[in-house]
């Protein structure tokens, strides 16, 4: 989605400046693998969950499956309903996710590259966002989209978590947009591109990093989010995963062999999200930027 | 066109679409929690005007002083857990070799699992008979340390603080990635041509280069931190007796389980105000540091 | 490159509105594709549809929550003039969905509610309307209810809802192979319990397993039955109503010091405050402990999760008796499940066809068919043995021989429910009997006033 046409240049250089460096970095690599495994510890277990039966999951809920019972995520993705819900997951994410990135890099471009009078009041207004707990505004909200006939929608997922994450989209994309260097906007200027043409061919593809950071929160965010799903879409042709991943709970017992399978299937596209965002993070820094 | 006019015709177009979706779909709803907050009622029925009645009680209030004592340690848990973690992997980590891009990856991996694997899983590690660190811990001949520690007042906070720190550290590390990459490398190359050790450039270079980063994700880190609830929901539902009840998880408590809507609003309210309160302290305590 | 980014942004713009759009004439179709497919010549009579929603929380793979959909499903084709919007809501998320329209005044026409405070708040804020004429028009349904059954959903005199389910909560279940082998009884009197738990316990194993980390466990299993052995029906009944009985007398800070002494003495195992109900039955199952004090709803956790042969050896009672107790001794604790209940805006003929969809789905038909999926029932239904375990069997048998007591939570408001909930805990860690009877005092009185 976002280009970076500029050749990348990595600075690897410095690497070898410090000889001495060699040992206490093969160190540091094997307590990192140590980190690193018993980090992905969990999503190994939450695989191999996903094919035991349940008496099987309670009596070894560590060993490998005995029997590898293939069958639970057809039946997860039947009684679920997941065909639907994801395809509707996709459309409210990708949308909103849109949406929170335009939206919040414009925003960010102008609150850090000007000073005006009300700016102090926009940062302050954005930042109560991020301040208030999603479950409080459950009722108002409710009542709002179905006063301007937004509720069982689409709609009345894709704005509330647009406008939810722009207040994190904002504070990120600022903190990041303020350290690129000021001449580069006059540079920009005096080519004639105009603020617009700045921000598109400049600041935009300079701030991959930025906005590939909050691209993958925001998608985390949206593909999770249980309590807007559930309460503000009715209709079960418009329901979204985290409801199909919940069906399997009945208060008194978890169905978990359906419940991990679910949360198996329901997990893998948000694994490919990261790594292709984590991929703009790296590509990050080009090397027009320090050019200016 | 004028250049002051051409200026304020950027800032209004950039800010207007998200400042319109903003306040229509969040300061709204935020001001409309906080006039229920005002109001004795039930989420049913008749509302009742009390004034201040819902904050005086909230004042008194044991369980909300639990809440906010318990929520205070996860806050600084974040802030001197998460914040020096993620910096330390992203200085470890930021290079593109096949093992940092493996490592990297799986660091950040707890964050798309949903809370109800992340407490499951941390609930087995705890578990007080089949739990993996009794386990250990008899293991390495410490059996004597062995604990029920989620049940445990005394410690349970703390033991629940560490999943908590675990899960979130990716982000942060992102960000700081992120920042780290926008370093112009000359500056780095040259302060190393200079001969400034690798803690020098830390401190006098890289840091100050991403001080607003560590900024943003403090703010991020308070303001999460007081929102803390799916994790605690799956692993202690605040219990027992409410020792491990969060500011947020009272608040989703008195709104939709026991019909004290009016009395949930207020502490939501209160929330935002705490919350306000601890990041500009932050902010002020950081500014201070630059100089 | 500005063109880009220009297509970008309309790309998003079209897609937002699209997806609106594209949303509600979807959800307009799914809701017309019955309509219009199962009455085609039928003449323009079929075109007053009669529209109702409904909803309920029979969203898993068990037996009884397949049974129910397939029953939903089942009226739609028999009753083609009725255009139902069904919405099978997680049951993690239900009540909280349910409580944010009632906040709203938004309530859908034919929904699942509980019995006792959920029916009496809704009653007030008249979201609710009885429905004595539907049960008056079927009088052999309305009779075969066993005696009872609509207690916690009347309201002056108004019945406002038939109970799809009975939930016993405080079962002994025990463990035969475990007691034979400690040459034990099946504990009769409070003295025998502590004997057996002292017994067991020497001997190495967990006396009784416990998972309290929810809170109502203990509330709904222990309490409630323990607490009418010490102090009567008559008394609970009053205390909770504020009348003539507060919970700061001293025969329920006697019940309270009763299961603290059962904790001190060892009964249960380590760190039950922090598992679950379902790993206490896995427990339970797997023979780590000789007994659990659980309701109705272990006996299909059992049948999910237990081998048959673990499901052998179990056996059920009622809690022991208390020397010197007010309450009768043979009852056990038991609250009346949810059902449906009815929106005070459903009227006219959408009133006559909610009646026909409730009637449906609680009928002498569905009441028998719970039970078979091994879910009991306060309706006389007779139970065909060859489909369910012999556990529930015996079960079934032990509920329709006793006397139904009342549970804490069923009767107390929510907030009131909830302190006895986080002061059992507190009782459990050791706290004072004494000032936990005060908070449960003060949290029932507050929320009555």
């Amino acid at each position: 989605m976002m280009q970076t046409p500029v050749e990348l240049k990595k600075p690897l250089a410095k690497r070898r400046m410090f000889p001495k460096v060699k040992i206490s970095r093969a160190l540091l690599n094997i307590l990192l693998s140590i980190y690193g495994f018993v980090t992905l510890y969990p999503l190994i277990w939450l695989f191999l969950s996903a094919f035991k039966s349940n008496p099987e999951f309670y009596e070894f809920p560590f060993g490998l499956p005995k029997e590898w019972h293939w069958e639970n995520f057809a039946d997860a993705w039947n009684v679920a309903r997941m065909g639907v819900s994801f395809k509707n997951s996709f459309i409210v994410t990708i949308a909103a996710l849109i949406l929170t990135l335009v939206f919040g890099a414009m925003a960010a471009f102008v609150l850090s590259r000007f000073r005006f009078r009300g700016r102090a009041a926009a940062m302050a207004l954005f930042l109560l966002g991020m301040l208030i707990p999603i479950h409080s505004t459950l009722v108002p909200l409710f009542i709002m989209l179905k006063k301007i006939r937004l509720l069982d929608t689409y709609g009345a997922l894709i704005f509330p978590y647009t406008a939810f994450e722009l207040s994190l989209a904002i504070f990120v994309t600022i903190a990041y947009m303020s350290s690129i260097p000021k001449e580069m906007e006059e540079a920009a200027l005096i080519d004639g591109t105009g603020y617009w043409g700045f921000f598109f061919r400049v600041m935009l593809p300079l701030s991959a990093p930025a906005l590939s950071t909050v691209g993958i929160l925001a998608f985390l965010r949206f593909w999770n989010d249980f309590a807007f799903a559930l309460v503000f879409i009715s209709k079960p042709a418009l329901q979204t995963l985290p409801l199909s991943l919940s069906m399997f709970a009945t208060g008194y017992m978890t169905d978990y062999r359906l419940t991990f399978a679910a949360l198996s299937l329901a997990v893998i596209p948000t694994i490919v999200v990261y790594l292709v965002f984590q991929e703009q993070v790296m590509k990050g820094m080009v090397a027009g930027a320090v050019k200016g | 066109m004028t250049a002051k006019a051409r200026i304020r015709g950027v800032i209004i177009v950039g800010l207007l679409p998200a400042l319109l979706v903003f306040t229509f779909f969040v300061i709204v709803p935020i001001l409309w929690s906080a006039w229920y907050g005002f109001y004795d009622w039930k989420g049913i029925g008749a509302m009742k005007f009390i004034g201040f009645g819902n904050y005086l009680e909230i004042i008194k209030d044991p369980v909300f002083a639990t809440s906010l004592r318990n929520n205070l340690i996860v806050v600084a848990a974040s802030v001197f857990g998460q914040v020096p973690i993620a910096l330390a992997l992203s200085l470890v980590l930021r290079q593109s070799t096949l093992f940092q891009r493996i490592i990297r990856s799986v660091v950040f991996l707890p964050m798309v699992l949903s809370s109800v694997v992340i407490g499951i899983i941390w609930g087995y590690i705890y578990h007080p008979q089949i739990g993996i660190l009794n386990s250990l811990l008899e293991w390495i001949g410490l059996g004597s340390w062995k604990q029920a520690w989620l049940s445990n007042p005394d410690i349970s906070m703390y033991m629940l603080a560490i999943p908590i720190i675990w899960n979130f550290i990716g982000p942060y590390m992102i960000m700081y990635i992120a920042a780290l990459q926008n370093i112009p490398s000359e500056i780095e190359d040259a302060s190393a041509i200079d001969g400034a050790k690798p803690m020098r450039m830390l401190f006098s270079i890289r840091l100050p280069m991403i001080w607003d980063t560590i900024k943003v994700t403090v703010v991020l880190c308070i303001s999460g931190s007081l929102k803390t609830f799916d994790l605690i929901y799956v692993m202690t539902g605040g219990g027992p007796a409410h020792s491990t009840e969060l500011l947020a998880s009272y608040m989703y408590n008195n709104t939709f389980s026991i019909y004290r809507f009016g009395y949930g609003s207020a502490i939501s309210t209160s929330i935002i105000i705490i919350s306000t309160v601890l990041i500009a302290g932050s902010q002020l305590l950081m500014r201070r540091n630059t100089r | 490159m500005k063109k880009v980014w220009l297509l970008a942004f309309m790309f998003v713009l079209t897609i937002s509105l699209v997806g609106c759009s594209a949303g509600s004439n979807q959800a307009a179709n799914s809701d017309k594709t019955p309509a219009t497919t199962s009455n085609g010549d039928s003449g323009k009579k079929s075109e007053e549809k009669v529209k109702l929603s409904l909803w309920h929380n029979f969203t898993g793979n068990d037996l009884r929550a397949t049974m129910m959909r397939d029953q939903i499903d089942k009226f739609q084709q028999e009753h083609p003039n009725i255009e139902l919007d069904i919405q099978a809501i997680p049951p993690d998320g239900y009540k909280t969905r349910l409580k944010t329209v009632a906040a709203a005044n938004e309530m859908p026409d034919v929904f699942m509610m509980w019995p006792g405070a959920m029916t009496k708040e809704f009653h007030d804020g008249n979201l609710i309307q009885p429905i004595n004429a539907l049960l008056d028009s079927k009088p052999e349904w309305r009779d075969g209810y066993m005696p009872g059954s609509f207690d916690s959903f009347t309201i002056d005199g108004n019945i406002y809802s038939a109970t799809l389910g009975l939930t016993p909560t405080s079962i002994l279940f025990y463990n035969k192979a475990i007691l034979d082998q400690y040459k034990l009884e099946v504990p009769k009197t409070w003295d025998d319990l502590l004997n057996a738990v002292k017994v067991i316990k020497e001997g190495g194993l967990t006396p009784i397993a416990l998972g309290n980390k929810a809170a109502w466990l203990a509330q709904s299993s222990i309490i409630s039955s323990l607490a009418d052995r010490v102090t009567g029906t008559d008394w609970f009944l009053k205390a909770a109503a504020q009348d003539g009985a507060k919970f700061t007398d001293p025969e329920f800070v006697q019940a309270l010091t009763y299961l603290q002494d059962l904790w001190k003495a060892g009964a249960f195992q380590e760190g039950f405050n922090s598992i679950d109900n379902t790993q206490m039955e896995v427990m339970f199952a797997q023979g780590q402990a000789a007994m659990m004090i659980d309701g109705g709803w272990a006996l299909s956790n059992l049948a999910a999760n237990a081998t048959p042969e673990q499901l052998e050896d179990m056996g059920a009672t009622v809690l022991p008796s208390i020397p010197g107790g007010k309450g009768n001794p043979n009852s056990l604790a038991g609250a009346l499940g949810s059902a449906f209940g009815l929106s005070s805006k459903v009227e006219g003929n959408r009133l006559q066809a909610a009646y026909d969809l409730i009637y449906a789905l609680s009928g002498p038909e569905v009441q028998k068919m719970t039970l078979d999926s091994s879910n009991l029932v306060s309706y006389k239904a007779e139970l065909d043995e060859s489909k369910v375990s012999p556990i529930f069997s015996e079960v079934y048998k032990l509920v329709n021989s006793v006397e139904r007591t009342p549970v804490y939570d069923g009767v107390m408001t929510s907030a009131g429910s909830d302190a006895v909930n986080n002061g059992l805990q507190e009782l459990l860690m050791g706290g004072d009997p004494q000032k936990i009877a005060q908070k449960i005092q003060d949290a029932q009185a507050t929320s009555l006033q």
